[in-house]
């Protein structure tokens, strides 16, 4: 499998040299009725028919039909691995479709706008107003400069909804005890520590994958500011890993682990078993992002839950979700801003809320379901202090890894929360002289 | 095969039937192949049980609990989902032609550096060899060029065209070595008989290696129908898709549905699971035998 990677990855850069290459010689005016003549529309993305975006996009496309008569929508649902892997191949070839969902972020998004593979949305985004329906934060994964480096430069996708990382606890479970909702990181301590004596691990962890991260990511951002995100994900200034951020998350996390919160078999749990353990009711809490939501919702019948924001925090992780892009070789671009914009109208993105997803451009009195509007109002919340900090694993390629085994280390035992911060400093500082930073 | 093996001559043996049943490394190599058809079997049995468990169930019970009823809504929803009659034909053509191809191509190439001995022919083995050995990543991007070039992108053709050679150069390999030891005596009296080169190959050599070319066509069969990198790469449109790019629909970025995955790798596997039985005697008949009776 490693090898499969580096196979991959190796072979990636040659591709991506040639098209740079290629990219150099005709990069096309993109005037806002290019294409506005097309006569079919070919649309693909990777979400689930039963899922909130598959459930909004497929409305958004009834609306497309009905509005542009005469113009033929071919849909594909594509596979998440499909588009990941080939994107790059499949963009630069005839077999391009006219508007895509992309993983926003500098490997993917970046990287095909660097090649001169996407479309240069800025001044669309402009005119239709969709950079206003978004917040600062969010807007961060939609430019990219001129390296393919998110936060600025042009705008090349629009993002239709929004994650962020939570606390989902289980009400019952907080009955038995007696315990409150939290509002301080010093009465969550305090409700975890009676689990504890009550011999209830409280943390459901999956160390194995992205969870436990991106819970020592959310302690250090109890001691951060904005300026300290934009200098760990943008690259503003140097960040010291032994810093006060950094550091309190480490030995906090350590911590959790010592006092029993988080269990010691935790460092090999996947994601998808953290998940089913709290929807069986072993676990009280589990801190983890927005997307577990509509599963949970339909999938957990034996007891109430609820969730809250991570008690004390301003800044959480989370970020836009996919972009909306539209590829350079796309045949009916004017179309595809016209699907676009449908997508940002007040009644799609209610729906998307309605059913269990995070609209961007939110408005919670359109929200009618109760559970839903939980989940939203907590999202505003965080939205409107421009709260989003984004994903501990983002600043370097292959960090992800590197990220999962550092902390895996904390959990088992194995490492100190010194060597760990070391650990994880060595690939970012190497990136960043990559960068020439 | 190890399991028939051992139980036929124990049957034919009828003179020491109480030492056979006293001798207690009878029952540890009993003991040690049920474990090791357990742990062949296991993941297996998980999909299937997975595959009729409602995702409520799922979330209750966990994978390894027994569904409390048989729920094929994930296999409907899932076949509906991915037009996967479309994708098992797809499959289904490019492995076939794949094989029949693949199979003529190895007979052509192994009669001419086998049984014609043809100058060099050590170092063509080396480069079939060499060519079987090289990791399919190493070829994407140039056949991706390539097929960009003559317009196979996205195209079965491109697949067909490509998993021919691949499989070829293996079959080339092994006929070649079958060949090299087949003999003479045949050859000489096809010879005396007055049969050409053709003649020779189509009436003398392909019927009397016919065992080893069905064990070819079985095994290029069902590599191609598992083969799932080139295929992701080459074929991007859904109605061009094969049934193992199909089940990646449902791999999602963060998130991942347990039973109707599993219904998905249940239904994805059985075509391949059935070719195989059907035609698991011809593998029995061994890889290189039939060469001479």
């Amino acid at each position: 499998m490693i090898l499969f990677r580096a196979g991959l990855s190796a072979g990636a850069l040659l591709l991506a040299t040639s098209l740079a290459l290629a990219a150099c010689g005709g990069s096309g005016d993109s005037s806002s009725d290019e294409g506005s003549d097309a006569k079919v529309l070919s649309l693909w993305h990777y979400e689930g028919p039963n899922s909130a975006m598959g459930i909004a996009w497929n409305k958004a496309i009834e609306e497309f039909k009905s509005s542009h008569p005469g113009v033929e929508v071919k849909f594909e649902e594509k596979s998440f691995e499909q588009i990941q892997q080939n994107a790059q191949m499949i963009l630069n070839s005839d077999s391009a479709p006219d508007i895509m969902e992309y993983n926003k972020g500098n490997a993917t998004a970046g990287l095909l706008s660097k090649q001169g593979l996407l479309t240069d949305l800025t001044e669309e985004s402009g005119k239709r107003g969709w950079d206003k329906a978004l917040n600062s934060s969010l807007q961060t994964t939609t430019k990219y400069d001129d390296d393919g480096i998110m936060g600025s430069g042009k705008t090349y996708g629009v993002p239709n909804y929004a994650e962020y990382v939570e606390v989902y606890y289980n009400k019952d479970l907080f009955k038995k005890y007696n315990l409150q909702v939290p509002t301080t990181l010093d009465e969550f301590t305090k409700v975890m520590d009676t689990f504890v004596q009550n011999k209830v691990t409280p943390l459901a962890v999956g160390g194995a994958e992205y969870p436990a991260q991106q819970i020592l990511y959310s302690l250090a951002l109890s001691k951060a500011d904005r300026a300290w995100v934009d200098d760990y994900q943008l690259y503003k200034n140097k960040v010291d890993f032994k810093g006060p951020q950094l550091k309190y998350g480490a030995d906090t996390f350590k911590q959790w682990v010592d006092k029993g919160y988080i269990a010691k078999n935790s460092a090999g749990i996947k994601a998808e078993d953290m998940g089913v353990s709290f929807t069986q009711g072993k676990f009280p809490i589990m801190i983890s992002g927005s997307w577990w939501y509509g599963r949970f919702v339909n999938e957990i019948k034996g007891f109430e839950w609820g969730t809250f924001l991570f008690p004390g925090n301003k800044l959480h992780p989370g970020s836009s979700g996919n972009l909306w892009v539209v590829p350079e070789k796309s045949k009916a671009k004017a179309l595809a801003y016209d699907f676009i914009d449908i997508t940002m109208k007040p009644e799609i993105q209610a729906l998307l809320g309605n059913n269990g997803g995070v609209p961007v451009a939110a408005d919670a009195s359109a929200i009618t379901d109760p559970k839903n509007k939980e989940l939203i109002e907590n999202f505003n919340k965080v939205s409107s202090a421009d709260g989003l900090a984004f994903y501990p694993d983002w600043p370097a390629p292959g960090y992800y890894d590197v990220l999962v085994a550092g902390v895996q280390g904390l959990i088992n035992g194995s490492k100190t929360p010194d060597q760990v911060l070391t650990e994880i400093q060595k690939p970012y500082d190497e990136n960043l002289a990559d960068l020439g930073k | 095969m190890t399991l028939t093996a051992n139980r036929a001559p124990a049957k034919t043996d009828p003179a020491t039937p109480v030492a056979k049943r006293t001798n207690p490394l009878r029952f540890v190599i009993l003991a040690a192949l049920l474990a090791l058809l357990l742990i062949v079997v296991a993941p297996l049995l998980i999909i299937a049980i997975n595959a009729v468990k409602s995702p409520a169930d799922y979330a209750t019970g966990g994978p390894l609990s027994l569904p409390p009823h048989l729920y094929w809504d994930g296999i409907v929803d899932f076949w509906k989902r991915v037009d996967f009659g479309q994708k098992l034909w797809n499959s289904f053509i490019t492995s076939f032609t794949v094989a029949v191809l693949g199979v003529l191509l190895s007979v052509l190439n192994a009669y001419a550096l086998g049984i014609g001995k043809v100058k060099g022919r050590l170092w063509f083995l080396v480069f079939f060899l060499v060519a079987n050995l090289l990791p399919q990543e190493v070829l994407v991007y140039p056949l991706y060029f390539l097929s960009k070039e003559v317009q196979l992108y996205d195209s079965l053709i491109s697949i067909v065209i490509i998993f021919t050679v691949i499989q070829a150069a293996f079959g080339t390999y092994l006929l070649t070595s079958v060949y090299q030891e087949f003999p003479t005596e045949l050859l000489d009296a096809a010879d005396v008989d007055g049969a050409g080169k053709l003649r020779t190959l189509w009436s003398v050599v392909v019927p009397v290696s016919r065992p080893t070319l069905g064990v070819l066509f079985t095994f290029f069969f069902i590599w191609t129908w598992n083969e799932f990198f080139l295929p992701l790469v080459f074929l991007v449109s859904n109605e061009n898709q094969t049934v193992p790019v199909a089940l990646g629909v449902l791999q999602g970025d963060r998130l991942m549905d347990v039973t109707m995955t599993s219904s998905s790798g249940l239904i994805g596997i059985l075509p391949a699971l059935l070719f195989f039985l059907i035609f698991q005697r011809t593998l029995t008949r061994g890889i290189t035998a039939g060469a001479i009776k």
